[in-house]
């Protein structure tokens, strides 16, 4: 071969490697593309919700309430008569049947909005006030256009006579969509339009701190235990050794040590964050301890001995030297721990936080909900208001990870030090 | 005759299994440069690790026989480290500044040992250091840029600085110059000649010419084991040992 033909294929190969690394890239992220469009083609729906714009008439003799009635006063009133009768006012019925169905145009909340709109303003006793009240999960979906109208009626949730009312106010622009306030401030709900992550996040966000409580100051004084002053022996290899091993041992198996040890043994309470925080305490370990000796391992041993050599002692040469200079690299892996921990689910379900729960958490030792396990929980329902909030968990879920990544390349890039 | 600042018997040090260095009996005057000189691997720095017992940082580094400072063994386990090191000071082969301030990579070392209690005894002995190191013109105006920031003659001279901020008896300075140019090696060696009259220096290196120039007293080892030592004049003209001729005639090494 001359010596032409030989560059020649060597520039060939390099080209063929450029491309195959250039395709893999490629299709990475048409994978990441497929998965978020999927996702947000049916979760953004969910941050809206359709409300029906409804004169109630506050009667006083239905209600039974004076001027001026105090707050206890008008919790004990019963809106139900009222809620009723300004309902049926929307759209002229015919027998109860046709009542029933156009009740059911709105959320099972219906009586709960109405009392608590006026809770808000009692002075609005003996009037009629024009309210949005949030419809029924079925009219949110046929008005965001999930709900396909040409199906013979008994394939249909919606009856023939509802699809006319809800044309009519369509009509009358009587029925519109606005931002979505339960998706955010409500626990969970059979019903679709009332279910909301309120609980889940505060459950998730409460299960995150104990875990970051217990989880980073025991790494830390271990990884610089372990690096710094332990002797290096067999001892502290098959230690080292372990700690990786656990730092790959499947979730769930935490979880079924917590349901053993906490639950049965201890009786701490099931599905709290308390004894989600410790699960997830226990599987994040290692995973900070890992990065956390890595960050200690990269700091030079001549900064150690530069300290040694002016007379510090070895306590002296770790904490005023190498401790901060590995503390970029400890905090991002600290914070990559939790982003995995934040989305960990298999333990969660295994104590008990798959449990169905309406109230938002008030402190970590009430049962609650979290995020990974609501989108799980939701999954499994059918009704179309559920996929669509399935999906919007995850959004929200995904962006608490990106920016909790973003910020650990932050903190690693902006104050880590490079060494040449 | 100078007065005999430290002076090892029978100094033995082991790695594991490997001996590194055999039966060394050495003494360093007060205030005179030693060089110490001889081919790689031949256990000059670990000599001077044993000095400031920088070798305790090794687990599996075990010494036996004496060192005797002002004839007090360092040895000693009623000896703290601390003390000892804070007597022995220590200047690298690679310039190794904290990645601080310049002003903090001098005060570092005082204020550990609790040697200036106000920041205006701290200043002063910062730049007092910094003088002695013939760098406070350079510096002065930037006291708080970090000191990994200067340049490699510069960090050199800072850490001598960093050295000497703690007062101590004595220098042991490691290859101080192979990493750097010429002209911030000149400077150095120059540097060594003024400290030379305040501390006791021990300086291992490469070049037979800065051992020549800088020196008073040169050392030869060879595998570990302490071949001559002499007045660096009669080393250099005029060896007793073959050993010796043929290394700095350059024909080993």
């Amino acid at each position: 071969m001359t010596k032409d033909k030989r560059l020649a294929k060597r520039h060939r190969s390099e080209k063929i490697f450029k491309f195959y690394g250039l395709l893999s890239i490629f299709i990475s992220l048409l994978f990441v593309l497929v998965l978020v469009n999927n996702i947000f083609s049916k979760g953004t729906s969910a941050f809206t919700k359709t409300v029906i714009e409804t004169e109630v008439f506050y009667n006083q003799d239905l209600l039974d309430l004076e001027y001026g009635a105090s707050k206890d006063e008008i919790l004990d009133a019963d809106f139900f008569d009222v809620t009723i009768e300004s309902l049926l006012l929307i759209y002229p019925t015919n027998g109860l049947d046709e009542e029933k169905q156009l009740i059911n145009l709105f959320s099972t909340d219906v009586e709960i909005e109405i009392k608590s709109k006026f809770l808000n303003n009692n002075d609005f006793i003996g009037k009629k006030v024009i309210i949005e009240l949030t419809a029924s999960d079925d009219i949110d979906q046929l008005h965001k256009g999930n709900y396909p109208r040409d199906l013979p009626e008994d394939r249909r949730r919606i009856s023939d006579f509802q699809l006319k009312i809800f044309d009519k106010l369509v009509e009358n622009g009587n029925i519109k969509k606005t931002f979505n306030n339960y998706f955010f401030t409500k626990g969970d709900s059979r019903d679709p339009e009332l279910a909301g992550i309120g609980g889940a996040l505060v459950g998730s966000f409460y299960s995150i701190l104990i875990c970051l409580l217990l989880s980073f100051p025991i790494a830390v004084l271990a990884s610089i235990y372990l690096e710094e002053f332990a002797p290096k022996n067999r001892i502290t290899d098959f230690i080292e050794i372990n700690i990786n091993n656990l730092a790959a041992v499947p979730s769930i198996v935490y979880g079924l040590l917590a349901l053993q040890i906490l639950l049965s043994t201890i009786h701490l309470p099931r599905s709290t964050p308390l004894v989600a925080g410790i699960t997830l305490a226990l599987m994040t370990l290692p995973r900070i301890i890992i990065p956390c000796r890595a960050s200690l391992k990269a700091v030079p041993p001549s900064i150690r001995e530069g300290a040694l050599a002016v007379g510090a002692s070895k306590f002296q040469s770790v904490f005023h030297h190498v401790v901060p200079l590995a503390l970029p690299g400890t905090l991002s892996g600290t914070i990559i721990g939790l982003a995995q921990a934040l989305g960990e689910t298999a333990p969660l379900i295994l104590i008990g936080m798959v449990a169905f729960v309406v109230d938002i958490p008030s402190s970590p030792i009430d049962p609650s909900a979290s995020l990974p396990v609501q989108v799980y929980l939701w999954s499994e329902s059918a009704e179309r208001g559920f996929v669509e909030k399935t999906s919007a968990t995850i959004m929200i879920l995904l962006s608490f990870l990106i920016v909790m990544n973003f910020l650990a390349v932050y903190l690693r890039q902006k104050f880590e030090k490079r060494w040449n | 005759m100078k007065e005999i600042k430290i002076k090892s018997i029978n100094l033995n040090v082991f790695y594991g299994e490997k001996q590194a260095l055999f039966d060394v009996n050495l003494s360093l005057n007060e205030k005179e440069v030693t060089a110490l000189i001889g081919p790689s691997g031949c256990g000059k720095s670990t000599f001077i690790r044993c000095i400031n017992r920088m070798n305790d940082v090794i687990d599996i580094c075990k010494v036996t026989g004496t060192i005797e400072m002002d004839g007090f063994d360092i040895n000693d386990k009623n000896l703290d480290v601390v003390s000892l090191r804070e007597r022995v000071g220590m200047v690298f082969q690679k310039p190794n500044p904290f990645p601080k301030s310049i002003y903090d990579n001098i005060s570092y070392g005082p204020k550990i040992h609790g040697k200036g209690e106000s920041k205006s005894e701290l200043d002063f002995i910062v730049e007092k250091s910094l003088r002695k190191a013939a760098l406070w013109e350079e510096v002065k105006d930037r006291l708080d840029e970090p000191g990994t920031s200067l340049s490699g003659g510069q960090q050199q001279r800072l850490c001598i600085a960093r050295a000497i901020s703690v007062n101590p008896e004595v220098i042991l300075m490691d290859e101080p110059c192979s990493a750097l140019d010429p002209i911030a090696t000149a400077k150095i060696e120059e540097l060594i000649d003024e400290l030379k009259e305040t501390f006791t220096i021990v300086i291992v290196t490469h070049s037979m010419a800065q051992a020549v120039r800088v020196s008073q007293k040169t050392g030869f080892f060879h595998l570990g084991k302490l071949i001559e030592v002499g007045k660096t004049d009669k080393i250099f003209k005029n060896p007793d040992n073959k050993m010796t001729q043929d290394y700095i005639t350059g024909r080993f090494g």
